[in-house]
């Protein structure tokens, strides 16, 4: 690296005295206006063939030195269509009226890390959404919680409905069999730690075993801290073909995203305030009692008891009781933007507050941003994007347990006779039917999450070389990720599940974690532009560091209604540290002949500490082709205005768990003392890296003066050497080994239709898209083993090679083999978006199918054995005809996982919105004021026997999304908002 | 312009610099943040990581033990194990029906990999000693290499009393090869070598370089702990069915037959309610249902009146699961702590018994049987003097002095007696051995 640098240097005095060459020179000015005659501030004027070129002032104005004549101006501004014009020195003065663009075609996105591309010029589908698709229509609680639908071939799913988000975000498939399967998230150049952890409910819950990584405490995503009303643009690489320059940590897919900056001009201040609710989707009901019921579920003893409460008007509807508050949700937005020539400014704050459908739950957000922008000098640029978050989530307590306490568990296991309301006293009965009441536990416990965020990235540009034919820029960035998040369990000596000797007389676990996220890089970006083809070329060099240090202490025999941890009878604290250094570089050469012909290729290389040899560099290789066949003359009329094939290939990887090359000694204890006993996992020095192999080809079509665009993509995603736990003989002393011993194909296609079938006064904006991804396990080392859920009884994937690696499987078994139920994939996926406006007013709404794909549901398991399920009276399963669905399901229990694998299709109005923007008119010039009404999961549509067929008790955890136990029921939600923008 | 210029070159130098320093710099090895890591332990310990190994082994013997146990104590009919949750407990270790011993579920894996894993704690604690540089004798060394010779030996027995015709592995110092499966007298052999390795060792030195925990009170100096490595040796010989060698062995060990003498002297497990640490595991809150061990019924029927041994159980409501039914709960143990004995006098004067039995000395034997007797409140032996019937006595003697502790069903296949176990329900099966782990190939 160093000594190529060193041959870099030289290439570029040579370079910079070409470029002091003087040469007879003009000034081109002008002005540039829309449609309506407005100023456009900030259009980029580019002398072609060049890379001298502008951006227009507050006024719309620009000035521009052209070095000879006659000379041709580019005009291009995001959202309208690019123009040109021929300037020389006798009509040096240019005044440009931009239409607004009908096509995404304008708009650039990402190739390298230090570059962009005209969409159409791209040879990778990038999916892209802005801020007004992401925040416009609605309000948005959390950044994951905005995505849903927007995306081609992106598969989002809520793990819950509990406030504060966590979702589970799946790019082309499944692309590794470990638990972290999450994409790389990248804020304004800053690695954004999305980690999942968690709060150590596990203790009280018991639901997974000691040792056993699948917890299942329904923690959020990391994610979820962005404000999305900060973000400017979202851009999506789904795979290797076109992460590959994000090299070891890409395999997952990375999401770019871009906040708000200030612009040259006038400050510009917008403020909105939203008020609105959310209640429960979709209420199930409850089960309608008798006395013939009550005997066979419970006994004949429970019939008085049922009918002296019936009679009593004390049978409860403890649906309503739990999951039917209204939460308030509340979101005040402050921004303000502006700036000179030199120096651009942005901040924007945010504040949210939402109570949950389940009292005592809720989220509340306080954001803050500042982005500054600072020309130093002519040739040097510093940028700085500054985020502070802090929020606060009570989540309650739902999921699976081994100890029947959680909500969403004794909830299932309580008929209606019970009573568990408190006395005038407060004080709660004991639960006759479980071991907790879930109203004491809802209004006694707490399970809070905790942020304290902040992140803070620079960027410092310096050009090296402008000259007429070529530029050379150096880019040095910098990111700090850095947050603690605070987990605060608490579970009072009261409950009926800790008292009586029930529990351990009150539990407090409280979790620290300190994440510190570092990273760097530096590039040359060199553009040069011969006659006929230009060249783009990148090096750089980056750095990442991760330092992550989780405390998790668990107090337990608590004194009197004390919290503090040293108010216990005992206390186990655990404690896990990650720390971990990337080193890599990438270089890469971008060709681009006449827009006709456009190749890019590259290579990153990378090594890091998580390797078992952290100074052997992977190599992640990439090559593209893109062909604009209309620059050939087919089509390029009015008729079919772009016809480009494209392709792409490139290659990332997923590093092994973290730990998995040591083979540690855990702490025992005996007597007193504390021991080192050999771990049962083999650590595996050797581990590779997984590694992603995409091929990507595409073609793109836009007709009718751009008013139909096509985008048509196929995939084929290779990932090999996937990391499993492989078992070894016992008498080797350990259980198992990590081991690269699986391949997985992923192929897919993916279409993207947009259009605006009508323009003018009225106009409408549509988007539809259509996506599917197939699977398939291509090597297996190993025997085939079942994995996820809970076995298969009651419903498992299964990893075999020939098959998917998301198929369920349960009993019966056919010598040895489960039967084939499902399969967590969807079929395929389609979204439908539309944008309408006429005069002042507009229409957005936003339609998501999902076709197929399927859930392992055990909250109708439990629902069923304790009698409570709201259909189990209904008779549409048994094939016979004669069970009831309760009966029927419950007869089949043990013998055949079959009835808990349930398709989990659906249909959702994702977001709606109707506003009207008031004139300024009508207001005295005050500013442009939008009233608007909007909602989200309005319209839902499915069989799932269940709150939401969106769910995963398991969280992010690649195998094993999908499962329902008795989660945190979702809602839907109703805004009214006010916006001023001056 | 120019000035410019000359600001653009110094940027371009100190960029140079930078990325030359931060690309050319090597990563650094980021050691297990987390745990202590094998290949640091195996190759340079410290007196105190070698101490914890230590201790890791000792408490790695507990692990999984009580499905040793339950396995051997239910096949021998000693006691039935209910669960509420899994019905295996009284169906395949009972052989009810058709079931018969699976070979990849916990009773047959957790005990097994329990029994290795402490191995390969022992095998790392051989590495760390051979290869420590810490101050230690070379005494010190070879003494601490002994204990965890002996430790696998002890271990190694175990699982080849629940595989024992399958064979065990002995070698299994590296997991990428591993050692073959010796055929059970071959095994044998291969334990009783490591044991006189273990003995050899601990010759020369005062003092071990680690202390040991309380289970070794007595036997924590090498001198004292060379009479439990005698004592295992004992056992070893009398399984090999070589008389003579168990007799002398037993004479070498910490045996003491006097009158009155302890019976209870020995080596043992040990358990605490320290944060983490285990309970003893076959202990259950008396008159407990759903998980609980309760005693077989013959053992209260067949004892000897006066025998003051039929302590071992205590008398209960009623239990009854998949037919089998039982009045009295298993009670060697007393609380949540209680010791559980890996090798105890009682254990070794019944050896020395029946090793005097078999070499034709009957008078030692029957002294060493009175001595049992009548400590237990019973009179002297009575019965012939043939070796037979002397043998007979023993393993009744065995059967009361021993109950719970893991050996009736030991013994009686060592004398091809299996078939005198009692059957209590039509189809029930005994087992003469735990099939092989599906995992070992």
């Amino acid at each position: 690296m160093k000594y190529l640098f060193t041959r870099t240097r030289l290439v570029f005095i040579a370079l910079l005295l070409l470029s002091s060459t003087a040469m007879a020179q003009f000034t081109a000015t002008g002005k540039v206006t829309d449609a309506n005659g407005e100023p456009l501030i900030g259009v980029t004027v580019l002398a072609k063939g060049t890379t001298s070129g502008t951006v227009t002032d507050v006024d719309g104005t620009y000035s521009l030195r052209i070095a000879q004549e006659p000379a041709t101006l580019v005009f291009s501004y995001t959202g309208y269509s690019e123009m040109e014009k021929q300037v020389s020195r006798s009509a040096a003065t240019v005044n440009v009226t931009m239409t607004e663009s009908s096509t995404i075609l304008s708009e650039v996105v990402v190739t390298g890390l230090a570059s962009s591309i005209k969409r159409s010029n791209a040879a990778n589908s990038v999916a892209t959404i802005d801020s007004k698709d992401l925040t416009g229509v609605t309000v948005q609680s959390t950044t994951d919680g905005a995505l849903y639908g927007k995306f081609t071939g992106v598969n989002i799913s809520a793990n819950s409905g509990a406030p504060g988000g966590g979702t589970t975000v799946k790019l082309r498939g499944i692309t590794t069999l470990n638990a972290e399967s999450q994409p790389l998230y990248i804020v304004d150049g800053v690695y954004y730690d999305n980690s999942s952890i968690v709060p150590g409910l596990n203790t009280i819950s018991k639901a997974a075993g000691q040792g056993s990584t699948n917890f299942q405490d329904n923690q959020s995503s990391r994610i979820a801290d962005l404000d999305p009303e900060d973000i400017e643009r979202i851009e999506i690489l789904k795979g290797a073909s076109a992460a590959a320059i994000y090299g070891s940590r890409a395999a997952s897919g990375v999401i770019i995203i871009t906040t708000k900056r200030g612009k040259t001009g006038k400050p510009t201040v917008s403020i909105s305030q939203s008020v609105g609710f959310q209640q429960q989707l979709k209420k199930l009901g409850v089960r309608d009692w008798d006395a013939a019921k009550v005997e066979a579920a419970y006994g004949p003893a429970q019939v008085p008891l049922f009918e002296a409460a019936k009679s009593a008007g004390k049978l409860y509807n403890y649906e309503d009781e739990m999951y039917g508050e209204k939460g308030v949700m509340t979101n005040t937005r402050f921004s303000i933007g502006g700036g000179s020539e030199t120096t651009k400014y942005f901040v924007g704050m945010t504040h949210k507050t939402e109570d949950g459908i389940v009292k005592n739950t809720g989220y509340d957000k306080t954001s803050i941003r500042l982005n500054l922008d600072q020309q130093l000098w002519d040739f040097m640029d510093l940028s700085v994007s500054s985020n502070y978050v802090n929020s606060s989530a009570d989540r309650g307590y739902f999921n699976n347990d081994n100890t029947s306490t959680t909500m969403g568990v004794s909830f299932v296991s309580t008929p209606s006779w019970a009573e568990l309301h408190a006395d005038a006293n407060g004080n709660y009965p004991n639960n006759p039917f479980a071991p907790s009441n879930f109203l004491q536990t809802r209004d006694l416990i707490t399970n809070n999450e905790g942020i304290e965020r902040f992140l803070v990235g620079g960027a410092l540009t310096t050009r090296l070389i402008t000259a007429d034919n070529q530029s050379l820029k150096l880019m040095m960035r910098g990111g700090l990720d850095y947050y603690t998040l605070t987990t605060t369990a608490l579970f009072p000596r009261e409950l009926q599940f800790q008292k009586d000797g029930n529990g351990t007389d009150g539990a407090s676990v409280f979790g620290t974690t300190g994440t510190k996220s570092k990273n760097y890089s530096a590039f040359l970006v060199h553009d040069f532009n011969a006659e006929a083809v230009s060249f783009k070329t990148q090096l750089g060099v980056t750095q990442e560091e991760l330092d992550l240090n989780t405390v998790l202490s668990t107090a337990t025999f608590l004194i009197g209604t004390q919290t503090n941890l040293d108010q216990a009878g005992s206390v186990l604290t655990e404690q896990n540290t990650i720390d971990q250094t990337d080193k890599g570089f990438f270089g890469q050469e971008e060709i681009n002949w006449q827009d006709k012909v456009i190749a890019t290729f590259g290579v990153r290389g990378d090594k890091s500490s998580r390797n078992g040899d952290p100074n052997k560099l992977y190599y992640y290789p990439k090559g593209s082709l893109a062909v604009n066949l209309h620059e050939f003359g087919l089509g390029g009329n009015e008729m079919l205005s772009l016809l480009k094939l494209r392709g792409a290939f490139g290659q990332s990887g997923n590093f092994a768990p973290f730990g998995a090359i040591y083979n540690p000694l855990v702490p025992v204890i005996i007597g007193g003392s504390t021991g080192s006993l050999i771990g049962t996992r083999r650590g595996n020095p050797d581990i590779e890296p997984e590694r992603q192999t995409e091929i990507e080809v595409g073609a793109d079509l836009s007709f009718l003066k751009n008013k139909l665009n096509l985008e048509l993509t196929y995939y084929i995603k290779n990932v090999e050497d996937l990391i499993i736990p492989v078992q070894l003989p016992p008498s080797s002393g350990f259980d198992d080994a990590w081991q690269n011993a699986a391949d997985i194909e992923n192929t897919g296609v993916e279409l993207a239709l947009d259009a605006y079938p009508i323009t003018g006064s009225f106009s409408w904006h549509t988007r539809a898209a259509f996506w599917l991804n197939r699977a398939e396990v291509t090597r297996l080392d190993v025997p085939a083993y079942n994995v996820g859920a809970f076995g298969a009884t009651l419903g498992t994937y299964r990893i075999e090679e020939g098959k998917s690696p998301t198929q369920l499987v349960g009993r019966p078994l056919t010598e040895g083999i489960p039967t084939v139920f499902g399969n967590a994939e969807p079929d395929f996926q389609m979204s439908f978006n539309n944008n309408l406006t006429y005069g002042n007013w507009d229409l957005n709404f936003l339609f998501h199918w999902k076709k197929g794909g399927d859930n392992v549901n055990l909250s109708t398991l439990l629902s069923d054995i304790f009698g409570t399920s709201p259909d189990f009276d209904q008779k549409s399963l048994d094939p016979a005809g004669q069970l009831t669905n309760g009966n029927y399901r419950l007869s089949t229990l043990g013998v055949s996982a079959d009835a808990w694998i349930e398709d989990a299709s659906y249909i959702r109005l994702r977001e709606a919105s109707l506003g009207y923007k008031i004139p300024r008119s009508k207001v005295k010039n005050l500013g442009d004021i939008r009233l608007a009404i909007s909602g989200r999961n309005l319209i839902n549509i499915f069989d799932y026997n269940s709150y939401d067929p969106e769910v995963s008790n398991f969280g992010t955890n690649a195998l094993s999304s999908a499962v329902e136990v008795t989660p945190f029921p979702s809602s839907k939600s109703y805004h009214f908002t006010v916006g001023i923008t001056f | 312009m120019h000035d410019n210029i000359k600001i653009k070159f110094s940027w371009l130098y100190m960029l140079a610099l930078c990325t030359a320093l931060f690309a050319s710099c090597e990563i650094d090895e980021v050691p297990d943040p987390n745990n202590p890591s094998e290949g640091v332990i195996s190759s340079d310990a410290s007196l105190s990581e070698i101490q914890n190994v230590v201790d890791g082994t000792a408490s790695a013997m507990r692990n999984s033990q009580q499905f040793y146990y339950e396995g051997v104590g239910v096949i021998g009919r000693e006691y039935y194990r209910f669960s509420g949750s899994d019905p295996r407990y009284t169906s395949d270790l009972l052989g009810k029906g058709s079931a018969v011993l699976d070979n990849n579920t916990f009773y047959t894996n957790n005990p097994y990999a329990g029994r290795y894993r402490a191995i390969k704690n022992a095998n790392i604690l051989i590495d760390a000693l051979t290869n420590t540089t810490a101050s230690i004798t070379e005494a010190q060394r070879a003494a601490g290499i002994a204990w965890a010779k002996t430790i696998k030996a002890h271990e190694l027995l175990l699982v080849l009393n629940m595989q024992y015709n399958n064979g065990v592995r002995v070698d299994v110092a590296d997991p990428d090869n591993l050692g073959p499966f010796l055929s059970y007298a071959e095994s044998l052999n291969a334990i009783r070598d490591l044991l006189h390795e273990a003995e050899t060792g601990l010759g020369g030195a005062d003092s071990f370089p680690f202390k040991l925990g309380d289970g070794f009170a007595g036997f924590s100096a090498p001198a004292d702990f060379a009479k439990f490595v005698h004592g295992l040796l004992a056992r070893v010989h009398l399984y090999q069915a070589d008389w003579a060698g168990a007799l002398d062995e037993a004479n070498e060990s910490f045996m003491d037959n006097s009158q009155g003498a302890d019976f209870y002297t020995g080596v043992y497990y040990t358990y605490s309610s320290a944060g983490g640490d285990f309970f003893n595991p076959l202990y259950y809150t008396p008159g407990s249902t759903g998980e609980t061990l309760v005693a077989h019924s013959s053992y209260v029927t067949d004892a000897e009146a006066g025998d003051d041994r039929v302590n071992k159980v205590s008398a209960r409501a009623n239990i009854f699961q998949d037919d089998l039914t039982s009045d009295y709960d298993f009670a060697v143990y007393q609380t949540k702590t209680d010791p559980v004995a890996m090798l105890r006098n009682e254990e070794l004067i019944l050896i020395y018994a029946e090793a005097s039995a078999q070499t034709n000395k009957p008078t030692d034997a029957v002294d060493a049987i009175n001595n049992i007797r009548q400590s237990h409140g019973l009179g002297v032996y009575a019965g012939g003097q043939s070796t037979d019937e002397l043998i007979d006595e023993i393993l009744l003697q065995r059967r009361y002095s021993l109950y719970g502790e893991g050996h009736r069903w030991i013994d009686l296949r060592r004398y091809n007696k299996l078939n005198t176990l009692p059957i209590d329900r039509v189809g029930d099966d005994v087992w003469v051995e735990f099939p092989r782990p599906a995992d070992e190939g």
